[in-house]
């Protein structure tokens, strides 16, 4: 592996095939993401942090290259995306963050528990949620600068100080 | 920073693998598993997803 430039990370917004409003592109915080299982894995695969989602949510034909049989899961949960009930299946995997280039020789890894989707109707999107992504870094999104840092999930504590639940 | 844009015109119902550098469309298959073939030894590059057609329902992502 490369040497690993330190975070933050930064991300242009990136145009959204799927999806316009007014008639105008939508543009979206995409981060580069590979999955790895054992000794497979599948590169170069379009993130989509969603701070809505729960979880890391991907198609479960990507399953099939990582040679996870979706049978021998971990639990199994509907959710409600994009106006459809799906279901997951869960199965932790490794997850590889790339830099903003791209560079597959470059990344930062850790593992979380994936819910593999049928029908999943963007099958190369990985959608990154709570559990799974936003746990691990510290994400800040800026429509109006038109981009997204991912940093050290710590630094939020360091910026506002830890934030207790009254 | 400046958004990104990518034409997708002509790549309706494929699956696209984009340069991250330039956000140019630079293999596409109408199949997933072809296209993560084809993207291996490419570096710089990530596969985005199908681009629906202008007649399909437009999704969105999200389950807040």
């Amino acid at each position: 592996m490369a040497d690993t430039p330190p975070l933050p990370w930064l991300y242009p917004y990136r145009e959204d095939a799927q999806s316009l409003r007014l008639g105008q592109p939508v543009y979206r915080p995409f981060v580069y993401v590979s999955l790895a299982y054992g000794d497979q894995s599948v590169w170069n695969l379009d993130g989509l942090i969603d701070t809505g989602a729960d979880a890391v949510l991907a198609s479960s034909l990507l399953a099939v290259p990582l040679g996870i049989d979706l049978d021998d899961n971990e639990g199994e949960q509907d959710h409600g995306v994009g106006g459809r009930v799906l279901t997951a299946r869960y199965k932790t995997v490794g997850l590889h963050l790339h830099p903003s280039d791209s560079s597959q020789g470059t990344y930062i890894e850790w593992e979380a528990q994936v819910g593999f989707v049928e029908s999943w109707h963007s099958d190369g999107l990985v959608l990154l949620g709570s559990v799974g992504f936003l746990d691990e870094f510290t994400v800040t999104a800026s429509r109006f600068a038109q981009a997204v840092a991912v940093e050290d999930r710590d630094a939020f504590d360091e910026r506002f100080g830890t934030v207790l639940s009254a | 920073m400046e958004a990104v844009r990518t034409d997708f015109t002509g790549y309706e119902g494929q699956y696209v693998a984009i340069d991250a550098r330039t956000g140019r469309i630079v293999l596409a298959n109408e199949d997933l598993l072809a296209l993560l073939e084809e993207v291996k030894g490419h570096d710089h590059v990530s596969v985005r997803g199908r681009v629906p057609y202008a007649d399909e329902p437009l999704y969105h992502f999200g389950l807040g």
